[in-house]
């Protein structure tokens, strides 16, 4: 019988210190249950909507105006905005070290970085966080098709790739001001968003031309006709015409085409399973994708039942992210503690540890998201960067009265197990104790 | 945070070497489960300013810009507790924190390190010699508890400290501010990593790094409050059953409102911490934090104050019969100062430790008066625990 603990490690954020292993040996069932909705912590961790940024936006342009005008107000809205935006990275790490259900969790920041957007322009700085809650997971456990369009539609993705300074070159607009195209959304659409393989740049530049008007302003998402290339697009063998319906065609097209089953197929296989994934479990989801009309949870379902599924062997790295996250759980911490025994006023400085770790907050250097293999994680310093924290959160937190039981707890019999707690049953103090557990590969995989 | 004061030039005839009296094979580390923590203030903590005598009419004109602001948190309707140490309010509320005020030592003059030596020297010498012994009055009171071993006392912080000095065999620990693991502790990560493929490669390299950045100089060096509070608990939940340790930078020319925001914080900070860290512990455990003397009645022109004579000494623990001040109250008026300038102290802060240790290690008076506090009269001093 394959361990209950894989469901925690290999599909989840690792086991919670405090609370006993879950009943009987590996069960699909039970991670399939946790997709149903609703997800009790999502009004825990609910975050101010996109439409309630917009609103205190336009309050402070207001007040700013006003002032301007020699009124007195009483300005409240840009503060507000300055907190929520200071809020948002800090709930990253929380959210999954208290996740009652990890592998919707994982799913939920899996897909977020497959359409990757990310902090760095001002203008993003209110458009990450409600685009993970609104256009990703609303989708974990629904239609990709849907996701990939609630993406496309997104302002957050309209501005980090650039949709919104693309102009029609034959539209009023581009006419008047001799403005052109922008073709990063188009491209990324069809290369790293859907079907990776199998179009050509006749079918990006087409795909921009359609796209041309779909732009972002004071009030979210807009359609704006006097941008919109007029006439036909011919799109991987199909005619497109003009607008947001034709927009809509052509994400459901490219959603459906076997290119994106495959990608899909491969990068849920990959992330969970390992960086190798097994061929007829990619195939068979593939294949479950075009019949299930990119309906997910069949493939989560083959993925869980799959037999490398329930391997004692933990063939990935866990992200700095995932890592951090284990660590916390691993104490029954939430990563928000602060002024709590020796962890200072200021915290647990999870943030910069990320960024020590080599995951800054929301912050990965290109569209294409954080990486999602060893090798993208493991280098000198981001394993040295792993011991300090290690070490510093031992330390730091109250002394675990039998490390040693922790490490069973944490790792079982899974690979590297045994001979981890064993090492931590060797340490000289229960802190260092803490510290071998948490600096072990074997903790460091999943 | 300066963990201890640099100070010392002397040390005094006295070395950590076991009394001949006390053979430390057979003793038992730790006698009972009382703990008491003596943390000495360097610098002279103003306590009209941590426990501000807001009912006395005096106050807000001796005080007309450290008074100001929120004024602290009422206490007893007359004292009010200054608003860094707010964290601790809860204990108050429980019976947990208490004060000692007006006190001092019999020191009458203000120099930092007489009155320092003299405080942890424990004598009764006016003029500030210290006792023939030259030895700290905790290690004295180790010598007379039964079955107090080597690790009962223990010093935490970078230097022993003379409070702890003396013919008993006592511990010093010294936490380092240095994160990293033990050679134990990189050994066993070393195996771990070295049978894993994918790791043991990075992990050559990362312990290369390791080793390079321990060896660059600590920026910061001292220990951050909260991990004192943390250590010494951790010292206590172990084997020792007093620790002694020091935190400095009481001593506010200028800047006070500044500066004590901060100390208090830590100091606060730390006692939490001790309390999180003895966990069910803390119900037996006492704190005591004194200081060499107090500070000036009136602020001096630099929004700071000068070197006095009576001050405030702060109680802490689950142990105590706290929720209330210690002492009676001379008054602020000008003829009720100390030379017209200093809180006119009206007991022996002595006194005070002194019940603490009748009361969790069962001292006898005749001793206390005699041997750990010569030339104390414990008289009227009222009992501090529960």
């Amino acid at each position: 019988m394959a361990s209950s603990l894989i469901e925690d490690i290999r599909f989840g954020y690792g086991p919670r210190g405090g609370t006993a292993p879950l009943p009987g040996g590996y069960d699909a069932d039970r991670l399939m249950a946790q997709l149903a909705p609703p997800d009790p912590d999502d009004a825990r961790w609910h975050r101010p909507t996109l439409a309630e940024r917009l609103a205190l936006q336009r309050q402070a342009r207001d007040d700013a105006a006003a002032r301007r005008a020699g009124q007195a107000v009483a300005a409240t809205a840009g503060p507000e905005l300055k907190r929520i935006t200071a809020e948002d990275p800090l709930t990253w790490i929380p959210r999954a070290a208290t996740a009652t259900r990890g592998f919707r969790e994982r799913l939920a920041n899996l897909w977020a970085n497959r359409l990757t957007v990310a902090f760095g322009p001002a203008a993003m700085a209110h458009l990450v966080q409600p685009f993970r809650d609104e256009a990703i997971r609303p989708h974990v456990a629904g239609r990709f098709p849907d996701m990939l369009a609630a993406s496309v539609f997104h302002p957050a993705m309209l501005v980090y790739l650039d949709q919104v300074r693309s102009v029609g070159p034959h539209s009023v607009l581009g006419q008047r001001r001799g403005q052109g195209l922008n073709e990063n959304l188009a491209r990324e659409l069809l290369e790293l968003h859907s079907m990776g393989t199998g179009y050509d740049q006749r079918d990006v530049t087409e795909t921009a031309r359609l796209l041309a008007g779909l732009t972002a302003g004071p009030d979210g998402t807009a359609f704006d006709p006097d941008r919109a290339e007029p006439g036909d697009k011919r799109i991987l063998g199909v005619t497109y015409g003009e607008g947001e319906d034709e927009i809509r065609r052509l994400v459901a097209d490219i959603a459906m085409r076997s290119q994106t089953a495959d990608s899909v197929a491969r990068m849920l296989a990959g992330h969970f399973l390992s960086d190798n994934p097994p061929a007829d479990l990619v195939q068979a989801m593939a294949a479950e994708y075009l019949r299930g009309e990119g309906a997910l949870p069949p493939l989560y379902r083959l993925l869980l039942t799959h037999p490398a599924a329930r391997a004692a062997e933990l063939a990935k790295v866990r992200s700095p992210h995932e890592y951090i996250v284990a660590t916390l759980r691993a104490l029954d911490m939430t990563g928000q503690e602060a002024g709590v025994g020796a962890i200072p006023k200021v915290g647990l400085r999870v943030a910069e540890a990320m960024a020590r770790l080599g995951q800054p907050i929301h912050r990965p250097r290109q569209p294409d998201g954080w990486p999602d293999t060893a090798g993208g994680w493991l280098s000198a310093p981001m394993l040295a960067a792993r011991l300090d924290w290690a070490v510093e959160l031992a330390r730091r937190t109250p002394p675990v009265d039998d490390p040693g039981a922790l490490a069973e707890r944490m790792l079982g019999d899974l690979a590297g197990g045994p001979e981890t707690a064993q090492a931590v049953r060797g340490a000289e103090q229960r802190w260092e104790g803490v510290a071998v557990l948490f600096a072990a590969p074997a903790f460091m995989r999943r | 945070m300066d963990l201890l004061i640099s100070r010392r030039s002397f040390l005094i005839g006295c070395s950590a070497a076991a009394s001949p009296l006390i053979t430390r094979i057979g003793f038992a580390a730790a006698p009972g489960e009382n703990r008491l923590v003596v943390i000495v203030l360097r610098g002279a903590m103003d306590g009209l300013d941590v426990l501000r005598p807001v009912g006395d009419p005096a106050y807000a004109s001796l005080r007309p810009t450290l008074a100001e602001g929120e004024g602290g948190a009422p206490l007893d309707g007359f004292f009010a507790l200054h608003p860094a140490a707010a964290p601790l309010l809860p204990l108050w509320q429980t019976g947990e924190l208490g004060f000692a005020h007006a006190v001092a030592t019999p020191y009458r003059r203000r120099s930092h390190f007489t009155g320092q030596d003299f405080l942890e020297n424990g004598g009764g010498a006016a003029d500030g010699a210290l006792t023939p012994g030259r030895d700290g009055w905790l290690n004295r009171a180790i010598g007379l508890i039964p079955g107090a071993g080597p690790r009962a006392g223990v010093t935490v912080g970078r230097e022993r400290m003379l409070i702890l000095e003396g013919a008993a065999d006592t511990a010093h620990w010294m936490p380092v501010a240095d994160p990293r693991l033990s050679a134990q502790g990189r050994l066993l990560l070393d195996e771990l990593h070295g049978a894993d493929p994918l790791f043991a490669p990075v992990w050559t390299g990362a312990q290369a790094l390791a080793t390079e950045t321990a060896a660059g100089p600590n920026p910061k060096g001292d220990l951050a409050a909260t991990d004192i509070g943390t250590h010494v608990a951790a010292r206590l939940v172990a084997d020792a059953r007093i620790a002694t340790f020091s935190l400095g930078g009481w001593d506010m020319h200028q800047g006070q409102a500044r500066l004590m925001a901060d100390r208090l914080a830590a100091l606060a900070q730390t006692v939490l911490a001790l309390r999180a860290g003895l966990g069910a512990h803390w119900g037996t455990t006492l704190v005591l934090a004194m200081t060499e003397f107090g500070r000036t009645a009136r602020e001096n022109g630099s929004g700071g104050t000068d070197h006095g004579t009576g001050g405030a000494m702060l109680m802490a623990g689950g142990a105590l019969r706290g929720g209330r001040v210690l002492g009676r109250w001379p008054g602020l008026a000008e003829a009720d100062l100390l030379n017209r300038r200093d809180l006119m102290p009206t007991a022996d802060v002595r006194a005070h430790a002194a019940q603490a240790l009748a009361g969790m290690f069962g001292l006898a008076r005749g001793d206390l008066e005699r041997v750990v506090f010569p030339g104390l009269d414990m008289g009227g001093a009222e009992p501090v625990l529960r």
